[in-house]
């Protein structure tokens, strides 16, 4: 069937989500594509004694462990880092735990303040209104005041309890003398917008049953499709196609039956996030693009940026309560986050204090992978252990490097026989020194805060959360694959608005910062029209 | 083996990994089904599974493992932990996934069995700490 939507998006996550209903209220006419479903909430492992155990299965952050239909494989195995990612309306927010920093104004000039990688072509300024009309969208608890930003518009909410745990831990950051603040988290304490409180039941990263979790199948989509937006889910793009004139036309994909379709648009937009979109990009070859959409230059799948993380975990004598509330809020620390050469480094990190370990994840060791001891003794070490820690993640900004890369596997394959992405990544020295005052910090706050034994992880494996930097915005067409407005250097009625446009990556969780900029990039989009 | 021998001598296995130990019973009787179904859906882990009590039978030098005092019990499992780490640590991982679920456990750890939602927990309201000292240091961002 060849129909004819106005404009095409790929992916109904964070950013596909937001493009489609700020173009929707503009009256654009709109139709996505999303390879997942509608994920139910009574389908949540939240309703099960056994939820915990879902973790490792089929609610595992990790494509090639979770191995669900709507799933792609993913080569991973040249990365010391596994890329995370959920494939469903709501994309990777479903399993998000909802941490919601911005970027902070220098992240966009670090070739003009530290002399490395490149600027932006857009700044803070340009992007703050944009911040705020997607916190509205997408409900933040926090507490304005931060002086690790400029200022904030009002918080929708409350910030999420620090409870016993964090308050342990704050105590830590005041003995030092460092930076803390309540996390911006997109969790509601109070009932918003139609949406409810959260009730703090805890494992944010399996889903939320109450809608309390801001993943936008329960934002920005059900506004979206009010306005007329059209939505088919179990939808696989195959690639992009061009008409005569070099402009993208559309996209072949495959169906909930698997049949091969074809779409028309008037312009298509990739969100597919920062593996998935070059996947496509590269997998759509023409004698125009020999080597790719978009990738006359060679650069579609480069400067592949994750976040590398590494967890310190500290273990209190006292109960700490963290079973209870969002796993994955509770306190950020940017006491490190802009350059200091004198470190070792440059850039910074950021500190994001988890919650507890539930009681399976507290004998595995979590993050950390440290499990506790068997044999005699595996009592008292599990109880030393169970309800007595706390973890603090620290994530470092992770410059954009050519040879970080995803280019197409050449054996490995999806489901509908489309060559699946292959990642190859090497944590850079710089990434590494960072990591590692990091661990020493994140050792001497948890010391600080009374902490009797301490656990490192200094680079972890399943961290893959943030995928970036593969389709990179910027103004030279010889540097970069989209213009400043989101549009393809190439083809000028392609866009890409997920994580992978970023030039650079920031030291904190990246999605608040996505958004933005694909609002802005849609704003551009209604603009033109008009 | 015979699948009654190999369900016999994973449970005394098991009853090693996660002995009877203040008040908390031993994995053997309890977390046996979980782990032979867990087992059963991946060829993958049957197979490591099939491998660990195989090493284990022959770390005993044909001796009945479960007949072994506890010190020499461990004294084997530590043996094959060392010769198949990838494989025994796949079962101690599973040993304490299935042990960690029960709700008899879990009671024992001191929280509510069962699903987490609707039930959720509840956070005892309070003031949040004085955030005076963060603010008084002034703007921490660069201005670009």
């Amino acid at each position: 069937m060849v129909d004819s939507g106005d404009v095409l998006i790929v992916g109904a996550g964070a950013s596909g989500a937001a493009v489609a209903w700020r173009l929707a209220s503009a009256g654009i006419g709109v139709l996505c594509l999303e390879q997942g479903d509608w994920v139910d909430a009574r389908s949540y492992p939240h309703w099960q004694a056994d939820w915990e155990l879902h973790r490792a299965a089929n609610w595992s952050p990790e494509p090639n462990v979770r191995r669900l239909a709507q799933d792609y494989p993913i080569n991973d195995t040249g990365s010391p880092i596994a890329p995370l990612m959920y494939n469903a309306v709501g994309g990777s927010t479903i399993h998000w735990s909802a941490h919601f920093p911005r970027f902070r104004p220098s992240d966009f000039r670090v070739r003009s303040l530290d002399d490395v990688a490149d600027d932006w072509p857009i700044d803070y300024a340009t992007l703050e209104p944009y911040f705020d009309l997607n916190d509205r969208m997408m409900g933040v608890a926090g507490v304005v005041g931060d002086p690790a930003y400029p200022p904030k518009s009002p918080r929708q909410t409350p910030p999420i309890p620090l409870d016993t745990l964090g308050a342990t831990i704050a105590r830590g950051f005041d003995r030092l003398g460092w930076h803390w603040w309540p996390s911006d988290s997109a969790i509601l304490t109070r009932d918003y917008d139609g949406r409810r409180a959260c009730i703090n039941c805890g494992p944010c990263d399996l889903g939320c049953p109450t809608g309390a979790k801001a993943s936008t199948d329960v934002t920005y989509w059900p506004k979206a499709l009010a306005l007329g937006a059209r939505l088919e889910t179990r939808a696989r793009v195959r690639e992009i196609t061009l008409g005569p004139d070099g402009l993208a036309d559309g996209v072949l994909y495959h169906d909930r039956d698997g049949r091969l379709r074809e779409r028309k648009a008037r312009a298509v937009v990739l969100a597919a996030n920062g593996i998935g979109t070059p996947r496509l990009l590269l997998n759509s070859r023409s004698s125009r693009f020999p080597h790719g959409l978009g990738n006359r230059e060679g650069l579609v799948g480069r400067h592949l940026m994750f976040h590398p993380y590494a967890m310190v975990r500290g273990e209190f004598a006292e109960p700490l309560g963290g079973h209870r509330g969002p796993i994955g809020c509770a306190i950020v620390g940017q006491e490190f986050y802009e350059t200091d050469r004198s470190r070792g480094f440059v850039r910074g990190y950021s500190f994001q204090v988890a919650r507890g370990l539930s009681p399976i994840s507290s004998a595995n060791g979590g993050l950390n992978g440290d499990r506790v001891p068997w044999g005699r003794g595996h009592r008292h070490a599990y109880d030393q252990r169970f309800d007595r820690t706390l973890t603090v993640a620290i994530i470092g900004e992770d410059l954009p490097e050519a040879h970080n890369r995803v280019d197409l596997d050449p054996e490995l394959a999806d489901a509908h026989g489309i060559p699946a992405p292959r990642v190859t990544y090497t944590l850079s020295e710089n990434s590494r020194r960072m990591l590692a005052h990091g661990v020493d910090r994140a050792r001497e706050v948890l010391e600080a805060a009374g902490a009797r034994a301490v656990a490192v992880n200094p680079l972890l494996r399943a961290g893959g959360w943030h995928l970036m930097g593969t389709a990179r915005m910027g103004t030279d067409p010889r540097r970069s694959v989209i213009d400043p407005e989101g549009r393809c250097h190439d083809v000028p009625n392609l866009y890409v608005v997920d994580g992978s446009v970023m030039p650079t990556c920031g030291g904190v969780n990246p999605t608040s910062t996505i958004q933005a900029v694909a609002l802005y990039i849609a704003d551009g989009m209604i603009r033109r029209r008009a | 083996m015979s699948v009654a021998g190999r369900r016999d001598l994973l449970a005394a296995v098991l009853d090693v990994l996660i002995p009877a130990e203040a008040g908390f019973p031993a994995a053997g009787a309890i977390v046996l089904d979980h782990v032979l179904s867990r087992a059963a859906a991946s060829t993958e882990l049957d197979a490591l599974l099939a491998g660990v009590l195989r090493a284990v039978a022959e770390a005993a030098r044909g001796g009945d493992f479960s007949a072994l005092a506890v010190d020499e019990r461990e004294a084997v499992l530590r043996e094959v932990e060392r010769a198949h780490p990838d494989a025994f640590d796949a079962l101690v991982g599973h040993t304490y996934a299935g042990y960690y679920s029960r709700p008899d456990v879990v009671t024992r750890l001191g929280l509510t069995p069962g699903p987490v939602h609707p039930r959720g927990h509840r956070i005892a309201p309070a003031e949040l700490p004085d955030l005076t000292r963060v603010t008084s240091r002034g703007p921490l961002y660069r201005r670009a």
